[in-house]
Order: structure tokens, then sequence, then C-alpha cells
């Protein structure tokens, strides 16, 4: 590879001076030349696939492949179930966001200035991002468990929101708030890392300079923090957005979409689609779809917040 | 007279003297410290305690495991199935953790130190590799897989969370690359360093925050999934701990809740350990002017 030439001891730099491309050339396109091919092997080509795979008719598993152009799409427009996925993966996706930037803030803001116990604080804070999902979900359902769950002692006894004998996750208008109640649980503190590492890299000077210029303290949070920490927390909410939209695991392992489709995103619709009706075709459709609107969003937001300048800095 | 203005603002609204402000500020921390502490803790505490707790234990509700306290659970997971799934999650984790440090961190000294063409713009499409969904690339490739014979394999696995978590360690890398001083390199160079030499006496150990903190984010990325190892590992010897784990719940009837509360709380201790040691290396892996 075009690293090792550069790097190897022989003559490093004669022979490559006569290339047409200069070694520095080489050397970087070497050194990102791995990302590339993981990325063509594991992106790249499996999108392209999606894109081939829902130009036909496949029943799962079943080598033989009807193409049947662009009629998958137009059924994936025309399955109503398709809108009313969108709808509450949207719902999911902003009700997730705003709650874990909000928490998420909250908990950085706290963890910057407590002065006992912050390591250990700080740590179990962290775990909570750590923790597999699955195992957030196994902790939820056993606490949720109607016989013997804490959880649903606590939501029926002490609080009377359900029944009992209700399940709190087989309940239409409940399954929805305590998916994305459980998801606040674990990724809020996505946003904690990223803004607690960001306040603690403002020296305490700037603070110091401000109180001497007699400001105060929403002052100072407006002019020596805010600025600091916006373009992260664009950036972070930007991701937070795309992984929220994206996220299959957490509501699947809890509700596999039910009750209904009462928590049914539009990823889970597409694995609904392939595994459950067994339409392969269909399900890469509504893949591609799914696709399309994150380009589509992910560049209206970079238009409109420009994270990249701060990015690129 | 206070020697700290920082809390005028409490002081001047509510008629309070410096001292008692003060404490205020500091309480209001404290308890919104503690609550967070006990909403994280408490799912985990209650794990454990059930997991230390007899079948018939279990279906009662105790605030402490002493009064049905065994430990058929713990034994059942570290010999039986679960031991597998646990084994084979530890073997992709690792796999993942080093191809992508690896990766990351030539391709960040590439964009950082390297001066070649459409660098920005291919940085900038990396990051676009978070808009596929799982599901859209699990689907494909599984029939991919399927057809080079990667599927059930954890090389399979290895590859594709590699791929997923790098855009973001090459950034990390790359950024985090652009804060150590040039100097340092040079003077290794005018000392008669190679190139190579350079990244691996100068770069490296500069970089170590950024290393353990993509090392962490792949740790957590990879011991966390869910989705490509349930599709991409369909045969049961050969699954991670989520898909295993979960098609052992949702057997139903009987579902083996106390190995699973077991295994969770097996699952949870890295993490934890992590946290707690390596926290201030993963802050300041991303305390790189914005980011």
């Amino acid at each position: 590879m075009a690293g090792e030439t550069v790097e190897g001891d022989r003559a490093p730099g004669l022979s490559l001076d006569r290339l047409p491309v200069d070694s520095e050339t080489l050397l970087g396109i070497g050194s990102v030349l791995p990302v590339i091919l993981l990325y063509l092997v594991v992106s790249i080509i499996p999108v392209g696939f999606a894109v081939y795979a829902s130009l036909h008719e496949i029943p799962l598993l079943n080598p033989n492949w009807t193409w049947i152009g662009l009629e998958n799409y137009g059924r994936v427009f025309e399955v109503d179930r398709f809108w009313g996925s969108l709808g509450r993966g949207v719902i999911f996706m902003v009700g997730s966001t705003v709650l874990q930037l909000v928490v998420g803030l909250w908990m950085a803001m706290t963890l910057n200035r407590i002065r006992r116990g912050q390591k250990i604080i700080t740590a179990v804070v962290f775990t909570a991002y750590l923790i597999p999902t699955i195992v957030v979900t196994l902790m939820t359902l056993f606490m949720l468990n109607t016989q013997y769950g804490v959880l649903h002692m606590i939501g029926s006894e002490w609080l009377g929101i359900w029944e009992p004998t209700e399940f709190a996750l087989g309940q239409n208008d409940l399954a929805m708030p305590i998916v994305v109640l459980v998801g606040t649980w674990k990724f809020s503190v996505f946003i904690t890392i990223f803004t607690l590492a960001q306040l603690r890299s403002i020296p305490q000077r700037f603070y110091e300079a401000a109180k001497v210029c007699g400001a105060n303290k929403w002052e100072m949070f407006r002019d020596v923090t805010l600025p600091r920490i916006q373009g992260v927390i664009l950036v972070a909410v930007l991701l937070r957005s795309i992984f929220m939209f994206n996220k299959f695991d957490l509501i699947w392992t809890l509700t596999e979409g039910g009750p209904g489709y009462a928590t049914t995103t539009l990823p889970v619709l597409a694995y609904r689609e392939a595994y459950n009706a067994q339409n392969f075709g269909l399900a890469n459709a509504m893949a591609v779809v799914m696709f399309l609107f994150l380009v589509v969003g992910g560049i209206a937001y970079f238009q409109v917040f420009n994270p990249s300048d701060e990015v690129d800095t | 007279m206070s020697t700290d203005t920082d809390h005028d603002d409490i002081r001047g609204v509510f008629g309070l003297d410096f001292r008692t402000a003060d404490r205020l500020y500091q309480g209001l921390l404290s308890v919104s410290a503690a609550l967070f502490f006990v909403l994280i803790m408490f799912p985990v505490y209650w794990m454990l305690q059930s997991s230390l707790k007899t079948v018939e234990g279990r279906s009662q509700i105790t605030w402490l495991p002493f009064e049905y306290f065994s430990l058929e659970h713990w034994g059942t997971v570290l010999t039986g199935e679960v031991a597998l799934y646990l084994f084979n999650s530890a073997i992709v984790t690792l796999g993942t953790i080093v191809l992508v440090v690896v990766v990351s961190l030539i391709a960040g000294y590439g964009l950082a130190r390297v001066e070649f063409g459409h660098k920005e713009n291919f940085a900038r499409f990396l990051l676009f590799g978070y808009m596929f969904s799982p599901i859209v690339l699990g689907l494909p490739l599984y029939l991919i897989y399927s057809r080079i014979g990667l599927l059930n394999t954890r090389v399979g696995l290895i590859i594709t969370l590699t791929a997923i978590s790098m855009p973001f360690s090459v950034w990390l890398m790359w950024k985090y690359i652009q804060t150590i001083p040039e100097a340092m390199e040079e003077s290794a160079w005018v000392a008669g360093a190679s190139r190579w030499e350079g990244f691996r006496d100068v770069i490296v150990p500069q970089t170590q925050p950024a290393i353990i903190a993509s090392a962490l984010f792949a740790f957590a990325l990879a011991w966390n999934d869910f989705t490509f190892a349930d599709i991409l590992l369909p045969d049961n010897q050969a699954t991670t701990f989520a898909p295993g784990i979960f098609r052992l719940i949702n057997q139903g009837y009987g579902a083996p809740w106390g190995d699973a509360m077991a295994a969770s709380m097996l699952t949870t201790i890295p993490p934890l350990l992590f946290a707690y040691f390596l926290q201030s290396y993963l802050l300041k892996g991303f305390q790189i002017r914005s980011l």
C-alpha cells in the first residue's frame, strides 16, 4: 500500500518523485484507505444492494427475485401504516431528543458544579450510557411485570396511573411515553458527556474576567458558557436526532412496535415488513425512503445551523 | 463582605446573606445530583437484588434480597448458555475496539497531517454514514454475508461494528491530532526519525485521551449492539449477549428472569468500572475546541 512505500526504509521519496502523484497524496490516501474499504463493504454496497432489492419482489430468503421496477415505492406510499409510522417516528425523535437535551444539559451543569462525590456520581451517570440497551429493556420489562414488578406497583398502587391488572407497555396511550422515557434514561448521557467536556475546558479566568467587568450570573452564562458549548450542542442534537429516528433495538425489544402499531416507527415497520410479512423488496424500499428522508433532513439542518462551520475550525 | 460574587443574584432576589445563599446553591446542586444518582442506580440495584433471590423470592417485592437470598442464578449464568453469549460478546467487542482504534488513528493522522485533495469532503461524507439506519444496512448485509460466508461469524459482525463506529472515531482523532503542536513531530524528524517513527513515538502517545475515548465509544457500540447481531448471527450458538438473552426471555412462560438479571448485572460491571476509572480520559478526549 501507498503508506508502506513511503514509510519504508528504502530510499524514501526517491522513486516516488517520478510518479505522476506526489508521495504526500499517496500517503494521505493510504491512511484513509482502510476507512474507505470498510465503508464500501458495510455502507455503500449494502445501500446499493437495498436500492437494487427494492426494485424486486422478494419473498424472504427466496432466491427467485422478480423485477417489478418502482412498484414497491408506489406500495410504500400506499401503505397507510407508512405515514402513521413516519408520524410516530417524528414524535419519538423530537420528544426523545428534546427530553434528552434538557436532562443532558441539566446533568452536565450539575456534574460540573458539585463539590463532593463528583467522580462517583459522574461514573454512575456515564454508566447509563454504557449499559447495553438490551439490559435497559430487560430491567424495564422486569420492573413493569404485572405480578412482581416494582415499577408496576409504584405506577398502579402508589400513583394510580394504570390499573393493577394492566401491563403498562400494553396500553395504547402509555406505550410511546414509556419508550421515550426509557430512551431518555439511557441516552441523555450522550449530551452530558459532550457538554461536560466542553464546560471543563472553559478556563476559569474567563469567568473571573467577566466578574471583574461586573457581569451577573446570567450574563456570564450567555457570554462565556453558551458560546463555548453551543457548537457542540448543535452537533450532539443532530446526532441524537438521527440516532433516535433510526432507533430500532430499544423499541423492538421493549414493545415489538405494539400494542397494535402504537410504537411502530419506520425502522420497526421495515423490520416487520421484512420478517413478519416476509416482503423483503418492500422492506428495502421503505429503508431507502427512510434514508432519503434523513439525507434531506440532514442537509436542511446543515443549511440552517451549519454545525460544520463549528466542526471545521 | 463576600469573597465570592458568584451567588449575588440569588442573594439579591431572596435577601439572603452570602453564607445562606451559598448553602442553598450547593444544597440544590446536591439534591439534583442525588436525584440523578437514585434514578440511575435504582434499576441497577433492583437488577442486582433480583439476581440474588430464589425463584419464589422473585415474585415478591422486597426491598432487600436477604429473605430469599440465593446464588443459583449466578451459578447458572457462569456455566450455561448465557456464558457462551457473554463470551461471544467479549470477543466481538474486543475485536471491534482494536480495529476501530487502529483504523481511525491512521486515518485521523492522515487527515490532520497530510495534505491531499478532497479530505474535508471525505470527512464530511463520513458523517453521512450515520444516516444509514442499522435496519437499512442490516437487511442487505444479511443477504451479502450469507453469500460470502460471513453470516454467523464473529468476523462479519466485527467488520460491521467497526465500520459503524468509525466515522465518529475518525473525527475524534482528526480533531485531537490537530491540537498537538506540529513542532513536536518536526523536531523528531530533524533528529532523524522517519514519518512512521514520528507517528509512533510522538502522535500515538500524545493522542492517548482520544484513543481511550474512541475505544470507550467502540466498546459502548459493540457491547450494546442488538440489531446487527440479531440479523447477522441468527444461529443461537454463534450469537452475542443481546439477541441471545432476548430470545431466551421471549420464550414466554418460564422465561429465566433470574438468570437474565444476573447476566445483565455482569454486563453492567465493566461499564461501571470504565466510567469510574476512565472518565477523565473520556472527557479529555472531547476537550477539543469546537469539535
